[in-house]
């Protein structure tokens, strides 16, 4: 069976960057794949061209998704998968800057699985990409 | 004195009668009235639309308008004109009538007209002058209250305005705020990690010169993390609201140090004189300011020196004289370092606080009911073995930024976040320090409790 993919919705390349230095020093080479806005996360989950290829663009197990996106904010993003019949159960973990209770009620009332917010120092970047392996790839049991 | 010509409409058709009344009165009181004669209510209209009259002493039988049709007309047309009916003597009634519908008075017709007669014209003019200034004031009035009412609405209309501007004010803020956690915060992020990421594939360049400077990079992104952070707690707390509850803030303290290593032995000792008294506070807010207050305390030792703290409370006798006794005559100075040094000295200023303890011992037993006197004040001391602070920058402190020493890590912030909360619990702040002395911060609020 391969490893869960991971698809991380994020405009920020430095936070890619660094998410993606983490996850190598953490050892964890499950496949991450990027979108740098809400329109491609969707095309990339629905499958549209040019994401229509499952051996290259394989369904994510795991989305992170921010919040501040451009064009269609994280929110939109993640009530359009709580929509879509295929993707409803998919786990949705929102990693972001913001710390505004709003936010995070909001988040969970449109279906959120999890709330993460960045850490600042990579020290802690590091801690957090740790637990989201052990208890999201590791320990949790995701739907099929 | 001559009074002034009484100018008399009078209204009667019949002519005999009007000359018997008109020589009746003017015989009496000669030149005190002036007559004009009229036979029927148009005729009547007509003189006063031409000339101006004192009152109108009105016949009720005239040929165009008989009985009550008669005053209600005249008081209608002339709303402003004294008016005396004549009645006939079986019909005293229609008279009191009259009088019920603003006529001033009534005469009978037929009576000797005399004395009487010219007194009644005169207390109906009198009367009528009265009822007029009344209305006047009342018709003033009634304009006033309606200028208060419209006053009050436009008030009430800027409050609202002003409101819902202030309003956009505080919500303009957040969203400032929040954008400065964004925003600025995440460049900070991507400086502060590359710098690292580039330190730790340094270690094995040997360039000790350029390891440094990537070190100093990262020290200096996170202490902006810092700075920016602080500020932000500070405009939150100075924005938001503090309800105030009683909080057991022995346990608050116990809880504080519980939870940060840093507040625990070895490394430093924090000894809180207990039993403290619960206090009027907020208890987030109160947990900002004892630890800002416990690091500072840990933090500003001499190299070498074990940070030790001492914690207690000391209650001010009476409320109100305290707001104006000066620092200096509150509690005794210390003439030596020792009585400063908090821990291991026998002259530490315990009596203060065993003074406290037995009041609070004597006071259990009692449990009095909660009177109406003020609630007494309590000053929790923190007090520590520091490098103390010199008079001169003691009230400097307390403001944004400031730093004295910058050997020490810090933003500068921790105070004025501990001022700001303490003045929004309605307390107060302070402290007593000599260089080379230790500090002793203190935090005035109100006791939670009545004594005894």
């Amino acid at each position: 069976m391969n490893a869960t993919a991971i698809l991380y919705v994020e405009d920020e390349e430095t936070d890619v960057m660094l998410l993606q230095h983490v996850l190598a020093k953490a050892g964890i080479h499950n496949p991450v794949r990027t979108a740098r806005d809400g329109k491609v996360a969707m095309d990339y989950l629905a499958g549209h061209p040019p994401f229509d290829d499952r051996q290259l663009h394989p369904l994510p197990g795991l989305v992170l998704l921010d919040l501040n996106l451009p064009y269609l904010s994280g929110f939109e993003v993640l009530e359009w998968i709580r929509q879509q019949p295929q993707l409803r159960r998919l786990p949705v973990v929102i990693f972001t800057s913001s710390n505004r209770p709003d936010d995070i009620i909001r988040a969970y009332d449109a279906g959120a699985n999890a709330y993460l917010v960045k850490p600042n120092a990579l020290g802690d970047l590091m801690t957090l990409v740790l637990a989201l392996r052990d208890f999201w790839l590791i320990q949790n049991r995701l739907p099929h | 004195m001559k009074a002034p010509v009484v100018r008399i409409l009078l209204v009667e058709d019949s002519l005999s009668d009007a000359l018997l009344l008109q020589e009746s009165l003017s015989e009496d009181r000669p030149g005190d009235f002036e007559f004009t004669h009229a036979e029927c209510w148009a005729e009547a209209a007509r003189c006063m639309h031409h000339n101006q009259f004192d009152m109108l002493l009105l016949d009720l039988s005239l040929p165009d308008i008989t009985g009550r049709d008669t005053f209600l007309r005249a008081r209608a047309e002339a709303p402003h004109l004294p008016i005396v009916v004549l009645t006939g003597e079986t019909n005293e009634a229609l008279g009191l009538d009259a009088v019920r519908h603003g006529i001033q008075d009534y005469l009978i017709k037929g009576q000797a007209y005399g004395r009487q007669t010219v007194r009644s014209i005169r207390f109906a003019i009198e009367r009528k002058q009265v009822e007029e200034a009344l209305q006047h004031t009342e018709a003033a009035l009634r304009e006033s209250e309606q200028q208060l009412r419209e006053w009050n609405a436009d008030l009430e209309r800027r409050v609202a305005e002003r409101t819902a501007t202030l309003e956009e004010t505080i919500s303009d803020l957040e969203d400032f705020s929040h954008s400065i956690t964004h925003d600025l915060r995440a460049p900070l992020r991507a400086i502060r990690s590359f710098a690292q990421i580039l330190g730790e594939e340094c270690v094995t360049c040997g360039r000790p010169r350029a390891q440094e400077h990537i070190n100093r990079i990262t020290s200096a992104a996170a202490r902006m993390d810092k700075l920016i952070q602080d500020v932000l707690q500070y405009s939150k707390l100075a924005r938001s609201e503090l309800p105030l509850e009683p909080v057991d803030v022995q346990a608050l303290l116990r809880g504080i140090i519980e939870s940060y290593p840093a507040f625990q032995p070895p490394e430093v000792e924090i000894q809180i004189e207990g039993p403290l008294p619960r206090l009027l506070g907020n208890e987030a807010a109160l947990t900002q300011c004892f630890s800002n207050l416990l690091g500072n305390a840990i933090k500003f030792v001499p190299p070498g020196t074990r940070p030790s703290v001492r914690v207690w409370a000391e209650r001010l006798e009476d409320p109100k004289a305290e707001v104006r006794i000066p620092e200096e005559g509150r509690s005794p100075k210390p003439d030596k370092c020792d009585e400063l040094l908090p821990i291991g000295t026998d002259q530490s200023p315990v009596t203060k606080h065993q003074s406290f303890v037995t009041q609070r011992a004597t006071r259990n037993t009692q449990n009095a009911p909660p009177s109406s006197s003020p609630l007494p004040t309590v000053r929790l001391w923190f007090a520590d073995n520091g490098v103390g602070i010199p008079k001169d920058a003691q009230e400097r402190i307390f403001k944004m930024f400031q730093r004295l020493d910058k050997s020490y890590d810090g933003t500068g912030v921790g105070l004025t976040v501990v001022r700001k909360a303490v003045e929004k619990m309605g307390g107060k702040v302070g402290l007593e320090s000599e260089p080379g002395c230790g500090s002793r911060f203190w935090v005035e609020l109100r006791a939670a409790d009545q004594p005894g």
